[in-house]
């Protein structure tokens, strides 16, 4: 069952000890009892985003939003950037323009520019975070998963181990799926 | 875990249904052949389609000289179309990100299908301001510098007709950002049950990987959030700037403060009431009852009742301060052009369709009786049609100057443009119907365990998943050990 590799990144498929499950509340406790009896648990796998199996797994919350953060910095300044410049200031060489009148009403009058500000700041922290999302997950079109187990885009819960991990007890694995009623123990391939 | 409180019907009705049984009843109409209600609808839509976007041609090769517009009347039907298109793209993202943002986990059944409405008719709207200039391929000068002799002359950031075009196309990417996001696990869901192997292909470039791993469900959620965050505002952004291409000008009927806060009332008052019109076949059609349940037409109506009620009491504020300014132009639109002029027909269209007829959602027996909400929806997508069009061209028809006065009336141009973006939208809504899941299987199923009890799960060790032939469409097999009444706690 337990490739022999000890560090599985050099080759080109690795296994994985998956344990199916029926139910929300199954995944939710198989998950925290396999991290706190020490198992190596790679990853759960369920058809909808269950809630607490973050902390079940003992896993952090996401740093994505600090990202986000400077986004919206960037789009921020990127609007004052482009209002001001084009509006009056002129700060790019070689690209001028002049400071258009309109009405004789001031130049740089910040409450109009405001609008604007809100739309780019909202643009590029939208786009920028998905976009990040995507690229840190590998996650655009045509991409295949690393592992694919049946049915958990359906209805399947799914917790999957590391055999090849020094601290993979396979008996206990096991005896702990049991205990939380799994209904199905298998050996998945995946790329590594 | 939140406890569901027994008064508050199950989100997902039926009994007790298995995951399997949602996922099979939502991609059904995928699966399946279309049905011959599809091509009736579809069809004439294709149809109507085709001759507007001609109709499109024909004016930007004759010019804007083909519709009915004059030197006091430069706006009528196309910025009237303009923002009634966008105001019905309002519901989707406040569906999607301000209730998700309220956790009214109702949200579920609606958000996927009114979403995707959002996008079609901001679609249509943007047609608008485009065909409007004349001469579309000039268009880029929107947001690049005007190039003349004296160096590149850059567009005017104080005006609010520039705000727009930022508000609608953040608007409009966000939204289709957003929509695709939600859609990557349900297209993963069809890719893994479907048998054909195009099908199979396609799905599976578009479900970019997606395999279920909580380490992808993990972020996922948070930039959901984040996304919900920032569309929510971005909602309300969008036709308070609209109104403001409005309220900064100095036209009587236009100038008024309260344009932001009523505009986007009514936007969303048309937007849940085109969402009805469509849900209210499509859950018929595609079988979808037990999801899109007749409470969620029912929070629907409440929610139309309420922002119809902040449209009245619009109406009612501009009232006021046309007699309260003491401002003779302000007050002359409102009581005399208005109530009493040559299109007061369509002010009293505006204040039957959308002040006084959803009164009837009041009732209870009402907002649950189809038929009823039905017809309402469409009395307030015809309500707020006239409402754009007694703002722009009630204000604009008599102006200061009594010698320029003049009527307006469209020509059979403007008739057909109009149809044509109505036919663009039902040809894509359908092809949407046709092609995506048009319910969130993933959130559905979320909600549909929440409000489930823990216990009376009889479904532990059969049935492998996936099993698309024969998929029994709409037909759940409740539990029998758990009643409805039983779910009280998730």
């Amino acid at each position: 069952m337990a490739s022999p590799a000890a560090t599985p990144e050099p080759s080109a498929t690795r296994e994985l000890f998956v344990g199916m499950f029926t139910e929300e509340h199954q995944i939710l406790s198989v998950a925290k009892d396999a991290t706190d009896s020490g198992l190596p648990v790679e990853d759960c796998f369920t058809p909808y985003p269950v809630h607490g199996l973050d902390d079940a797994l003992g896993w952090k919350r996401s740093w994505i939003p600090y990202a986000s953060f400077a986004y919206g910095c960037f789009g921020l300044f990127l609007a004052i950037s482009l209002q001001t410049h084009t509006q009056f200031i002129d700060f790019v060489p070689f690209w001028k323009g002049w400071p258009i009148i309109i009405g004789g009403k001031p130049f740089l009058p910040w409450p109009a520019f405001i609008p604007v500000f809100f739309e780019l700041t909202v643009f590029c922290t939208a786009h920028i975070t998905v976009l990040t999302y995507l690229i840190y997950r590998k996650k655009f079109p045509g991409a295949k998963a690393k592992v694919h187990i049946d049915g958990v885009t359906d209805d399947r819960f799914a917790i999957a181990l590391d055999p090849t991990a020094d601290n993979f007890d396979e008996d206990e694995a096991r005896a702990l799926f049991a205990r939380h009623g799994v209904t199905e123990v298998l050996t998945v391939e995946g790329r590594a | 875990m939140a406890a569901v409180s027994k008064l508050r019907e199950p989100l997902v009705t039926g009994g007790n249904p298995k995951l399997a049984a949602i996922t099979d009843a939502i991609v059904a109409p995928m699966e399946n052949k279309p049905s011959k209600l599809w091509w009736l609808a579809f069809i004439p839509a294709v149809t109507l389609f085709v001759t507007g976007f001609t109709t499109i041609g024909y004016q930007i090769s004759e010019g804007i000289g083909t519709w009915g517009l004059n030197k006091t009347v430069g706006w009528g039907w196309d910025i009237t179309n303009f923002v009634w298109w966008v105001g019905i793209g309002h519901a989707g993202t406040a569906i999607s990100a301000i209730l998700f943002l309220f956790r009214q986990k109702w949200r579920t059944a609606i958000n996927r299908s009114a979403e995707a409405m959002t996008i079609l008719a901001v679609i249509c709207a943007a047609i608008y301001p485009f065909i409007h200039m004349g001469r579309p391929w000039f268009g880029w000068w929107w947001f690049a510098p005007l190039p003349n002799m004296r160096g590149p002359l850059w567009v005017n950031f104080r005006s609010p007709l520039l705000w727009d075009f930022f508000a609608i196309s953040t608007y409009f990417s966000v939204s289709c950002v957003f929509w695709y996001f939600g859609l990557i696990p349900d297209i993963a869901t069809f890719r893994d049950r479907t048998n054909k192997k195009l099908k199979k292909i396609i799905y599976g470039i578009l479900s970019f990987g997606w395999n279920g791993s909580n380490r992808d469900w993990s972020h996922y959620e948070i930039v959901y959030g984040i996304l919900a965050g920032l569309a929510a505002p971005l909602v309300l952004s969008v036709h308070t700037i609209v109104s403001m291409d409005f309220a900064t000008s100095v036209i009587p009927g236009w100038h008024t403060t309260i344009f932001p806060p009523y505009f986007v009332a009514g936007a969303l008052f048309s937007g849940f009431a085109m969402v009805l019109t469509l849900l209210v076949i499509a859950r018929k059609t595609q079988k979808l009852e037990h999801i899109i349940t007749i409470g969620h037409i029912d929070n629907m109506a409440k929610v139309v009742l309420a922002t119809g009620m902040l449209v009245g009491l619009a109406y009612s504020t501009e009232f006021l301060i046309g007699w309260y300014s003491g401002s003779n132009y302000e007050g002359f639109i409102f009581f005399s052009s208005r109530m009493k002029g040559p299109y007061a027909w369509a002010y009293w269209t505006m204040i039957s369709c959308n002040v006084i007829s959803p009164q009837i959602f009041w009732i209870r027996k009402f907002r649950r009786n189809l038929t009823v909400v039905f017809i309402m929806s469409i009395f307030v997508n015809i309500g707020m049609w006239f409402e754009r069009f007694v703002i722009i061209v009630t204000s604009l028809n008599r102006d200061y100057l009594p010698s320029s006065w003049s009527m307006y009336s469209p020509t059979w141009v403007e008739m057909m443009e109009f149809l044509g973006t109505l036919g663009f939208f039902f040809t894509a809504y359908l092809l949407f119907v046709r092609f995506l899941p048009t319910v969130s299987i993933a959130e559905v199923k979320a909600v549909a365990a929440w409000a489930q009890p823990d216990a009376n799960h009889g479904h532990a060790t059969d049935a492998p998943a996936a099993g698309s032939a024969g998929a029994a469409a709409g037909v759940l097999t409740p539990s029998p050990a758990a009643p409805k009444e039983e779910a009280h706690h998730g």
